[in-house]
């Protein structure tokens, strides 16, 4: 059933020059699309111009200056199922993605799509945060690379009104660091109603470099700073995660809705947060 | 707009609207073989795959995918040819209504193009897209494992 | 191993291979030159008095044909339950109503010559709506004062309109009062299950056509072709035979296509326009304008004596039947008659319920057809009363189930919608059930207290069930079977295989008493012009009824082989005659004949004749099939999520005519059964909009959400049923709310008495339990 009754153009750039170029020019109806996914679901029949990145390239995943470079339109499968992600984290990374919604999604849904969306239930923007993941733009001219957490404080949307995510880059964190994730969803294929990322530096047990994002809150992902706070140079214990689940579940900022409550969001999200650092541990 | 694709082997051009769904230009031109409207990539059941990825075709653009290779399950084996998975469904159940099957035959067969040895949770996570209320899926994935012994045994 | 050449044996589904292929088979995979496209504009009130429509400026709209509303259509009362004549539920609805009773009730529908303008017109049709109170709740829709949803002039089948009860049921053997004094322990319970939908992965669909005569033709994904073609007849006051119903492949019922809601719409369009027409739901439609389970409340009393022998069992149902009364009475009966006669040693039992209207969305017939809703009660309760009598869960059944040769007053009581019929138990096995089950299980190792302390723990839970197999004397389906010239046979019946396998059950069936290969048989099923009457896919009748038409058929036809064969052979005693392989074979003279030959003969040559017979089934029985069930599940106590582990349904459905197939019906009901147990739930807004009417947040089971299933088939002999079979379709999806309650209790000891079992609902029991 045609719901985007209103596109009359698609344009097929070559470079992420000329997409960034045609992007500006064809003003405000226009739309870049990375999966589709978003596009399709719900669509927008305001929406006139498209601009597919099908021949840009960008579905790559490789290795620049110490840090892995992803191509804005790798899927989730593809960045699940590369090689960069076997020993990455402790295959933790490789983990999450495998298990986020279902096969025909994790082949649609991009890395790209996911961060200029920021749907609120999106497992890929939490664990980019979560990663302190840095953005490359392209604003037609020039390539503008930016800390993701940055990138959302600013004003993203207005900024993809005229520049096309090119990449997402993610640092190479060696052994003494530590990435945890959990969502919380109905059933195996849901889209979480909460999930919760740490990454950590654990030096001798005491922990450094923390970074933790609660999404699906039901608001967008965030860095949730005070918690980040509470974690900083304390040394991992079973004690330390019985009271950090706690702090979580007290001062975690969600809401409820029909999905699931107030409360239950609070609860998990002190929960997972145990859990994770239990898990620190073990590894 | 045209669009160009080659699907199970044929090229093929159609006119579409630049705004239209893979799924609805597909079944408008007799591709009937490709069912579902969640609309939302949910069910699966319209699955196909396109340059040899499964995707949902009601959550993909026909423009998007212009010039693509499609296949559909006919394209994977027709009635007088089926394919070892399709053989396998017949033999172990696993078809019950039909409806699903061939989006869950195309996720499968994706699967094994990638991974000839796959694990019982490679096998669930392959077809986890593709929605089956009659089956329960357990004889879906009894007939994966008994194509790929017939697939093994086969080389 | 029965000595049965082709009963018993996994034969490939016979349209499997073409379904699994991809070819055209199903409703909407044909198109016709043409064809108009039809949507429908939906109430976006819960209760409202369509004051005017104004069509006017959406008829303007180029290529728009036609909009229907209750101005222009036939006002005929009547149900939209595909049942049996007369329907036990009520005339309260029509094509078009001047009232709409729930947000998603139809207001008007657009023909136009794509859907895209057919969708544009219905924003163009002006609706005055006079809003009235709504009431969503059952008990507060019985109170006095509140408001009344169906007051029009002519409803029939309504036991209180006023009240907005659409039924009222009282059945009472013994004393019950009495009964429970004379209990040494009384348990009493309560339960509420959730409104939730069938979700077939095909929506509804239905294409309609005028043939080159001019006759009427409705194709449509219906598990009911007879009852459409006379539903449909009535709805347009035209005669049944105009009509034709072809049923095609169908992408799965479980009873939500039971349902005549688009065939009449689509049917008018074309006989107005004399052009084809095409109606399918969307996923959403499907959601909020079909049909759902009735969402019930059932409270459940049992009172036992020391020893455990149940004294008496008292149970009460509100059922919540939405905004129509489809169903209503025998769904609600069904929660008790499927259930209370499976505990027939209590001589004093009561069964009352109640069947409300509110302004909700439409509750129809669903897999399991109140049963479930009925032993998600009765099943916890029993294992309550086995926990006070210090008794374990299996020992409580398997003294208190019914046996061989016995039977239960409900039986007669409650029947569908009238009296039921008295019946003895003629095959049962359940004490091997319980027996193989817990084996498999491992009960007794595992049933010891999980340790407290793990965050994660484990419980295993049971529950018993029993369904039935087709409506006695009311359920009919006829066969007609013809031999052709290489001694195939066609199989014209009315049976309505919706996914099931019943056309290959029926060709096993004419293969074994014909002795020629299921590849000889074929099956052509459910068009009303070609194909004998069958009452249609439900109550779990097509092995039992439509198999058994297609086993008297079979029997007449082999009679006329066997008359013919006489004459060829020169022997008389057609005793002596056995049918193999396609030969007919005198035993006594080692004489052959080959089917093909007798066919030859008969249609050219001599004793000319199309050897054929046509012959019905109803039974005045509905032999009940029996399940155990069994779950492990692990449930974390700091998250409350409860994930399925391990789950044994040991079944005896008779004699498997097809093992595979059977067990196919089995985990498929399981599955659906674990999805209405854990998440699958409509969710309403303050106004009663579903907000949930899509796959991302209505939540059914895929493949990474079960757990390990083992099927046992314990083979009994049914002696009514065609050999030995009985029902398997619906008795399992009773299993999984029971059994998972009972492995919560165990695991720890808390129950939820609102469905589904979410985690919020069980944090929420423990931290009650501990305070």
């Amino acid at each position: 059933m045609l719901k985007l009754k209103e596109v009359g153009q698609c344009f097929y750039p070559n470079t992420i020059e000329e997409a960034a170029k045609l992007l500006k020019e064809s003003g405000e109806d226009t739309r870049i699309v990375g999966g589709g996914l978003h596009l399709t679901a719900f669509p927008n029949p305001a929406i006139k111009t498209l601009i597919f990145l099908n021949n840009l390239k960008l579905n790559y995943i490789k290795e620049i200056d110490g840090k892995i470079s992803i191509g804005a339109t790798t899927t989730i499968s593809e960045l699940a199922n590369s090689a960069e992600m076997n020993g990455y984290l402790k295959g933790n990374v490789k983990k999450l993605l495998q298990s986020i919604a279902s096969e025909l999604l994790r082949n649609q849904i991009t890395m790209g799509g996911s961060v200029a969306q920021r749907e609120p239930y999106s497992d890929i923007v939490t664990m980019l945060l979560t990663l302190r993941a840095d953005i490359v733009i392209h604003d037609g001219e020039k390539e503008i690379k930016t800390p993701i957490s940055d990138f959302y404080k600013s004003n993203f949307r207005a900024t993809l009104k005229k520049s096309v995510i090119k990449e997402v880059l993610l640092e190479k964190f060696d052994s003494t660091y530590k990435f945890g994730m959990k969502r919380f969803t109905r059933n195996a294929t849901d889209i979480p109603l909460l999930n919760f990322g740490i990454l950590a530096q654990v030096n001798e047990d005491t922990i450094k470099n923390v970074s933790i994002v609660v999404g699906a809150r039901p608001g967008p992902a965030e860095r949730f700073a005070q918690a980040e706070e509470f974690l900083k140079n304390k040394t991992l214990s079973k004690e330390l995660a019985e009271e950090f689940g706690k702090f979580v579940e007290e001062n975690v900022d969600v809401a409820g809705d029909i999905r699931v409550g107030k409360e239950y969001r609070a609860h998990i999200a002190g929960i997972f947060a145990k859990r994770i650092l239990n898990e620190f541990m073990e590894e | 707009m045209k669009v160009h694709y080659k699907i199970n082997g044929e090229e093929k051009e159609f006119d579409i609207q630049p705004g239209e769904l893979l799924l609805d230009v597909l079944r408008r031109n007799n591709y009937t073989e490709i069912k579902g409207n969640c609309y939302l990539g949910t069910c699966g059941a319209c699955a196909v795959l396109i340059n040899e990825v499964a995707k949902a075709t009601c959550t993909t653009l026909a423009a998007q995918v212009n010039n693509a290779e499609i296949i559909t399950i006919k394209g994977i084996g027709t009635i007088s040819e089926p394919h070892l998975l399709q053989k396998a469904f017949v033999e172990k159940g696993a078809v019950q209504c039909g409806f699903c099957t061939p989006g869950t035959i195309i996720s499968a067969y994706a699967l094994l193009k990638n991974n000839p040895d796959p694990t019982e949770e490679d096998i669930k996570r392959s077809i986890d897209g593709n929605l089956c209320r009659c089956t329960g899926y357990v004889q879906q994935i009894e007939a994966i494992k008994f194509a790929i012994k017939l697939l093994k045994g086969g080389k | 191993m029965n000595g049965f050449e082709y009963i018993g044996k996994n034969i490939g589904k016979i349209d499997a291979m073409a379904l699994a292929t991809g070819q055209p088979l199903f409703t909407d995979d044909i198109s016709f030159p043409n064809t108009l496209h039809i949507k429908i504009l939906y109430s976006p009130h819960a209760h409202a008095i369509i004051e005017d429509i104004d069509t006017s400026e959406a008829e303007k709209i180029p290529r728009v044909k036609l909009i229907l509303t209750y101005k222009n259509t036939p006002q005929v009362l009547h149900t939209t339950a595909g049942q049996g004549w007369p329907e036990p539920s009520p005339y309260d609805t029509c094509m078009f109503n001047k009232k709409v009773r729930y947000v998603g009730d139809r207001v008007a529908a657009v023909a136009a010559e794509t859907e895209e303008i057919a969708y544009e017109a219905l924003k163009h049709i002006k609706v005055n709506y006079k809003k009235l109170p709504a009431v969503f709740d059952p008990e507060e829709a019985m109170k006095e004062g509140a408001p009344v949803i169906h007051d029009e002039e002519g409803i029939s089948g309504v036991y209180n309109p006023k009240r907005n009860i659409v039924s009222h049921i009282e059945v009472k053997a013994g004393d019950i009062e009495k009964g429970f004094e004379e209990s040494d322990v009384v348990v009493e319970d309560t339960f509420e299950m959730q409104y939730a939908q069938h979700c077939p992965i095909e929506p509804h669909a239905t294409i309609t056509y005028l043939d080159e005569y001019g006759r009427l033709v409705i194709r449509t994904s219906t598990q009911v072709p007879f009852h459409v073609r006379r539903i449909v007849a009535q709805v347009l006051e035209i005669p049944v035979q105009n009509i034709r119903v072809i049923k095609p492949r169908i992408g799965g019922g479980f009873g939500v296509k039971q349902e005549i809601i688009l065939e009449e719409i689509s049917a008018f369009v074309t006989l107005k326009t004399h052009r084809p027409a095409r109606l399918v739901y969307t996923r959403e439609e499907e959601f909020v304008s079909s049909r759902t389970r009735h969402p019930m409340k059932v409270t459940v009393k049992i009172g036992a004596k020391k020893n455990g022998i149940f004294n008496a069992i008292k149970m009460y149902a509100l059922s919540n039947n939405g905004a129509y009364g489809t169903h209503g009475l025998t769904v609600t009966s069904n929660t008790g008659s499927k259930t209370l006669p499976l505990y027939n040693k209590a001589p004093n039992i009561e069964f009352i319920a109640d069947v409300a209207y509110t302004n909700l969305p439409v509750a129809g017939a669903y897999r399991g057809y109140g049963a479930t809703q009925g032993y998600a009660a009765l099943e916890q309760v029993v294992d309550e009363i086995a926990e006070k009598l210090g008794m374990g869960p299996a020992e409580i059944r398997k003294i208190n189930h019914i046996k061989v040769g016995e039977t239960s007053p409900i039986f007669k009581a409650l029947g569908e919608g009238r009296e039921g019929v008295t019946q003895y138990i003629q095959s049962e096995a359940t004490d091997k059930l319980l027996e193989l089950g817990t084996k498999e299980i491992g009960w007794y190792e595992k049933i010891r207290k999980p340790a407290k302390e793990a965050t994660k723990v484990r419980g295993i839970g049971m529950a018993l069930l029993m369904q039935g197999s087709g409506i006695p004397l009311i359920d009919m389906g006829a066969a007609t079977i013809k031999l052709n010239e290489d001694g195939s046979f066609n199989v014209l019946y009315g049976g309505t295989d919706i996914g099931t396998g019943l056309d290959t059950v029926v060709a096993q069936i004419v293969s074994e008493t014909l002795g020629v290969k299921p590849e000889q048989i074929i099956v052509y099923a459910a068009d009303t012009d070609v194909t004998p009457f069958d009452k249609g896919a439900y109550a779990s009748s097509g092995t039992f009824i439509s198999g058994g038409a297609v086993y008297n058929a079979a029997l007449k036809v082999r009679e006329q082989i066997l008359e013919v064969t006489k004459e060829i052979f020169g022997e008389f005693n057609t005793k002596d005659f056995i049918l193999k392989d396609g030969f007919v074979i005198s035993e006594k003279s080692g004489k052959k004949v080959s089917l093909s030959e007798i066919a030859y003969q008969t249609l050219y040559l001599k004793k000319q004749q199309q050897i054929m017979a046509t012959s019905s089934f109803v039974s005045d029985s509905s032999p009940p099939p029996f399940a155990a069930h069994f779950i492990e599940i692990e449930v974390d106590k700091e998250t409350g999520i409860i994930t399925p582990i391990k789950y044994v349904a040991a079944v005896d459905c008779g004699v498997a005519i097809n093992p595979e197939l059977a067990k196919g019906q089995i985990i498929g009901s399981i599955v659906n059964g674990i999805g209405y147990a854990l998440t699958e739930e409509y969710k309403f807004s303050q106004t009663g909009k579903l907000i949930n009417s899509n796959f991302m947040e209505y939540r059914i089971p895929s493949s990474r959400d079960i757990p390990d299933i083992k099927t046992i088939l314990v083979e009994t002999y049914e002696p009514k049923g065609p050999y030995g079979a009985k029902s398997v379709a619906e008795i399992n999806i009773n299993g999984p709310i029971p059994a998972i309650g009972n492995a919560l209790y165990n695991a720890l000891g808390i129950r939820i008495h609102k469905l589904p079992y979410t985690p919020e609902k069980v944090l929420e029991a423990l931290k009650n339990k501990g305070a």
